[in-house]
């Protein structure tokens, strides 16, 4: 009898597994739903903008960018010097190995313009921005300030959902730029005291190294994260319906979301323009 | 005979826990009319209110707002045009905006105005309600009777056609009570202007009377 249990319990295992597996295949296609859907309806309020609602999605555009990007300049900038310098005595460790050290450049340029600049910006616009949009999206809805606003006549998708899209938009793909520039010459630095290497020789072989591709990448990963990262962090904040105790839950889901849809977008564009 | 701005038919309300707020409300508000609900704290009439302007949704009946059933959930004409004036218990102002940039804001869209020009407007309302001295402020958490003062001036800037006005957070005082009379009677001198105040003696001519009793609308004599 006991013996059938455990056999029971062992055959379960793979469903388990199977169904774990599901779910969370299921939560990637919801988020990636959410995203969808709040994105059409972004689409259709850019539409509706006329000469004043330009002017004011204008206006907190601006201030969201000025928090997204310009606010993250510092904490960017400490980030892509060390990560271009120890990426590059990384690098340089392991192909001094094999003697091919002139290319030293292209294989720090592209592994920072092509996946590090990239994913590392969007990490940190998720743990400064993503978070702070889900709470105050959450703080909005539960105090009934997003119905409120939506009965004196302001469209809530163009005062707070556009503005941050476009604002997350804008931001990553100047803060990526910033992160490979700064990330470069991070690398240079390590590299011009290492290496009998010019600062002439340095950008040549930068010159050889990007290309078209990694321009579309650049600009591939600022468009999808940009889009994804404002609109799930405001899908999850706006999720909150009744007590405050949701709030913090929802900017772990926010933040948890993101990431994911950060790997895993992030993966799937590289395989499409490299592969 | 004019169509109501406002009508109930059936209308029921559930309590998020289970069981009905009220039930089978038959009512209409129509251009130019004024009444005034008289409920006790705690019988619905911030529920009922909600109901009229689609914050929740009917388990029964209908409500039509201009012809139309209210949902803040899709764009209704009637709301996005600013007909609609708000005045929630707590004024539903956004915490990180000034006074003036709340009551300003909504001008833009349902007015077209440019920053200036709403800023003025706005700036006129808030020294009717008597808010002249904190327009450079954030609203206060807890909300307080100012945050209510504020959301009469954002529906007078816009002129509101439907004014549906809970009752203030605590009690105003002689000068707070007076700065709402002026507002409301300011708003009422639009003979189209049709309002639901819940409690107080606000509305200023003749005003009809309304209560909600154990979940039903009982009309009272009024004027």
């Amino acid at each position: 009898m006991e013996s059938n249990e455990a056999a029971r319990r062992v055959l379960a295992l793979p469903v388990q597994a199977a169904r774990g597996l599901g779910e969370g295949v299921r939560a990637v296609f919801a988020h990636v739903g959410s995203i969808a859907w709040l994105l059409q309806m972004c689409v259709k309020a850019m539409f509706r903008l006329d000469r004043e609602t330009f002017a004011l999605v204008r206006e907190v555009t601006r201030a969201q960018i000025r928090f997204t990007a310009l606010d993250a300049l510092p904490l960017c900038t400490l980030a892509a010097l060390l990560i271009g310098g120890i990426t590059l005595l990384q690098v340089f460790g392991q192909l001094s190995t094999f003697g091919v050290e002139t290319a030293l450049c292209q294989v720090l340029a592209q592994l920072v313009i092509r996946e590090l600049g990239p994913l590392l910006v969007g990490v940190v616009v998720i743990s400064r921005s993503g978070t702070a949009i889900a709470t105050e999206m959450a703080s909005r809805q539960l105090s009934g300030e997003i119905d409120a606003l939506h009965l004196s006549g302001v469209d809530p998708v163009q005062y707070l959902l556009l503005p941050r899209l476009l604002g997350g938009i804008i931001s990553l793909f100047a803060l990526i730029v910033y992160f490979d520039t700064v990330a470069l010459l991070g690398g240079f630095a390590v590299a011009w005291l290492r290496l009998p290497l010019s600062l002439t020789a340095f950008l040549d072989a930068l010159m050889r190294a990007v290309g078209p591709r990694e321009l579309s990448a650049t600009f591939f990963k600022a468009l999808v994260f940009g889009t994804a990262i404002p609109l799930l962090c405001c899908s999850f904040g706006l999720r909150v319906r009744r007590s405050t105790t949701e709030i913090p839950q929802a900017v772990t889901r926010a933040a948890v979301g993101s990431l994911a849809i950060l790997l895993l977008a992030g993966a799937f564009l590289s395989v499409l323009i490299y592969a | 005979m004019p169509e109501a701005l406002l009508a109930l038919r059936g209308a029921a309300l559930e309590a998020p826990g289970g069981g009905r707020v009220f039930q089978g409300l038959d009512w209409e508000l129509k251009a130019g009319e004024r009444w005034r609900l008289r409920a006790e704290p705690g019988s619905g009439a911030s529920a009922l209110l909600r109901l009229c302007a689609g914050v929740a949704q009917p388990a029964a009946g209908s409500v039509r707002l201009a012809g139309l059933a209210p949902d803040v959930d899709r764009r209704h004409p009637f709301v996005a045009a600013g007909g609609l004036g708000w005045a929630p218990t707590d004024g539903g102002l956004a915490m990180n905006l000034s006074f003036l940039e709340n009551v300003a804001l909504p001008l833009r869209f349902v007015r077209g105005l440019d920053r200036e020009a709403a800023r003025e407007e706005a700036s006129r309302w808030l020294d009717l309600a008597g808010l002249g001295r904190l327009k450079g402020q954030r609203p206060p958490v807890p909300a307080e009777r100012s945050c209510w003062l504020a959301s009469l001036a954002r529906a007078g800037a816009k002129g509101s056609r439907l004014w549906l006005v809970d009752r203030p957070a605590g009690e105003l005082d002689p000068a707070a009570a007076r700065a709402a009379r002026n507002l409301l009677a300011e708003a009422a001198r639009d003979p189209e202007a049709a309002f639901l105040v819940v409690g107080g003696d606000w509305m200023e001519g003749p005003v009809r009377e309304l209560a909600l009793v154990d979940g039903r609308l009982a009309f009272g004599s009024g004027a």
